[in-house]
């Protein structure tokens, strides 16, 4: 006689094999489907569910293309067909032929369920998503790795610059001019003169040079000395003027943050002077209830977002991609004819990295 | 310098007679200014933005003819400049230029300025214009004597 329990559980059981997701065959013990849910039939063509119901011998093989081993992402080799109940099987990766999602990676198992008869159950989770997500999480791993050595060796070939290669320099500036204390030729004087005025220029070339690489005041004095340096170069060189406003003073923030506050900034004021048609772009960095803004603002041309970039269009991609390495958002805001603002927001609390571990 | 040469107004005069509708000398700045080259005079500018560029060496049109000591044209900046591009050479955007020259001004075998004139109306520099601009500056600016490296 049956419990109540057994037959909620038969009628719960029915549910899950008609409503699950997860696809189930169950075969006998030559390999035959004897049954298999919805879900299951769901995946595989009808020709091939056909020869399944007849026992082909292989005829999953019409559907399956290999599972994953130590060695190969997609094998036959030991198939997981002959050999169930071993160790290996109990859980593992498979690739099916779907019937109308071409080749997609399943999470399997295969077991035998009842010893007696043989029967076996093939049980399987769509992993597309698993996938996906993975790939994305693995991408933005690389992508701050590297960013993060390019970083790195600007910030080493800039101090070399800086402590090596121009303090040499500087040297022989100095020791060209101490010679018009050691001669009275007025000929040689001259020559040195211009000698002196070229190693100069040569001396901010390199200054240059190594600031462009990156600003050694980012690391040394912060976020608000860098940006004015910037700007100031970014005046001289080109003639842009920038009016920036700052409420953070000197106050410093993880060298993560700042960098990718620093780049974006240099992205977005370039961008400006390349294609709005101004002279003119504001800047305004501020920090309220524990988000970290950054604001540049033109009143140039604007463009109509989704059109063909004037340039290769990677400067926007490459500021969003920063923007997310630091858990931060990034927007951009344009028109044709009404100017382009362009808004970076970090969060400064309760920031996570990769790994799950605060900052 | 004891002797100040009125260099704007040899620039002036130098443009009457070559015809430009704007002209410039880049110059170094003394010592306490590390020597650094800017556009120092115009003639013919419609603001004074000019002086606000310092010009890097090797880089925009003053820097490249002052570290190449070789004349510089851009027919038309329009179809010889990409739009991406124009931002090297701000001067043609400050001053609505659409067509410039710029050659090296020598002094004692060494380029020591670099003078520049351009066009705002549909006329362009050509090579001869190039050439008369290349021998006013032979013939020497100010205290620049104008005499050239040369090589034998």
């Amino acid at each position: 006689m049956r419990t109540r329990d057994a037959d909620l559980s038969d009628a719960l059981m029915m549910k899950l094999f008609e409503n699950s997701t997860e696809a189930i065959f169950f075969f006998d013990r030559e390999g035959r489907a004897l049954a298999m849910n919805p879900a299951a039939k769901n995946i595989v063509d009808p020709d091939i569910l056909k020869q399944l119901y007849q026992g082909y011998p292989e005829a999953l093989c019409g559907t399956c293309r290999g599972y994953t081993s130590e060695l190969e992402l997609r094998t036959c080799h030991n198939c997981y067909f002959n050999t169930p109940d071993s160790e290996e099987f109990s859980s593992y990766q498979v690739y099916l032929e779907t019937k109308d999602k071409g080749i997609i990676p399943f999470a399997a198992t295969f077991h035998t369920i009842d010893e007696a008869s043989g029967v076996r159950v093939f049980m399987l989770r769509d992993l597309t998503r698993q996938f996906k997500t993975q790939e994305k999480f693995y991408q933005n791993k690389m992508m701050k790795h590297v960013i993060e050595a390019q970083e790195n060796e600007r910030k080493r070939i800039s101090r070399e610059l800086h402590d090596s290669v121009a303090q040499e320099v500087m040297g022989a500036v100095i020791d060209l001019r101490l010679l018009k204390y050691m001669t009275a030729d007025e000929q040689l004087l001259k020559k040195v003169k211009q000698t002196e005025m070229s190693m100069t220029r040569l001396l901010n070339d390199i200054r240059n040079l190594s600031v462009e690489l990156r600003p050694a005041a980012l690391d040394d004095f912060g976020l608000e000395a860098a940006f004015r340096s910037h700007f100031k170069r970014m005046e001289q060189s080109y003639g842009l003027v920038i009016e920036f406003h700052s409420q953070l003073s000197d106050k410093r923030y993880g060298s993560e943050i700042e960098t990718v506050m620093y780049r974006v900034c240099q992205e977005a004021v370039l961008n400006a002077l390349k294609y709005a048609q101004v002279d003119k772009v504001k800047v305004t960095l501020a920090e309220n209830d524990g988000v970290l803004r950054l604001l540049v603002e033109d009143e140039g041309i604007g463009f109509h977002p989704g059109d063909e970039p004037g340039g290769t269009g990677l400067g926007l991609f490459g500021m969003q991609e920063r923007a997310e390495l630091v858990g931060g958002t990034f927007s951009v805001d344009s028109g044709v004819g009404r100017g382009t603002r362009i808004l970076l927001q970090i969060p400064l609390r309760n920031t996570l990295n990769k790994e799950g571990n605060p900052e | 310098m004891i002797n100040k040469v009125d260099y704007g107004q040899e620039l002036h005069m130098l443009r009457t007679a070559l015809g430009y509708d704007f002209m410039s000398l880049a110059l170094a700045e003394p010592a306490e200014y590390d020597y650094v080259l800017r556009w120092k005079y115009a003639s013919g500018n419609t603001n004074d933005r000019y002086k606000r560029i310092v010009l890097q060496s090797g880089r925009g049109i003053a820097g490249i003819v002052f570290k190449t000591g070789k004349p510089f044209l851009i027919s038309s900046v329009q179809e010889d400049v990409r739009p991406d591009n124009l931002f090297n050479y701000p001067i043609t955007k400050m001053e609505n230029l659409n067509s410039i020259g710029a050659v090296p001004v020598w002094n004692d075998a060494r380029v020591e300025g670099v003078l520049l004139g351009g066009f705002r109306s549909g006329r362009r520099v050509n090579a001869e214009m190039l050439q008369a601009l290349e021998e006013a500056a032979r013939r020497g600016i100010g205290e620049l004597n104008g005499k050239e490296l040369l090589l034998s």
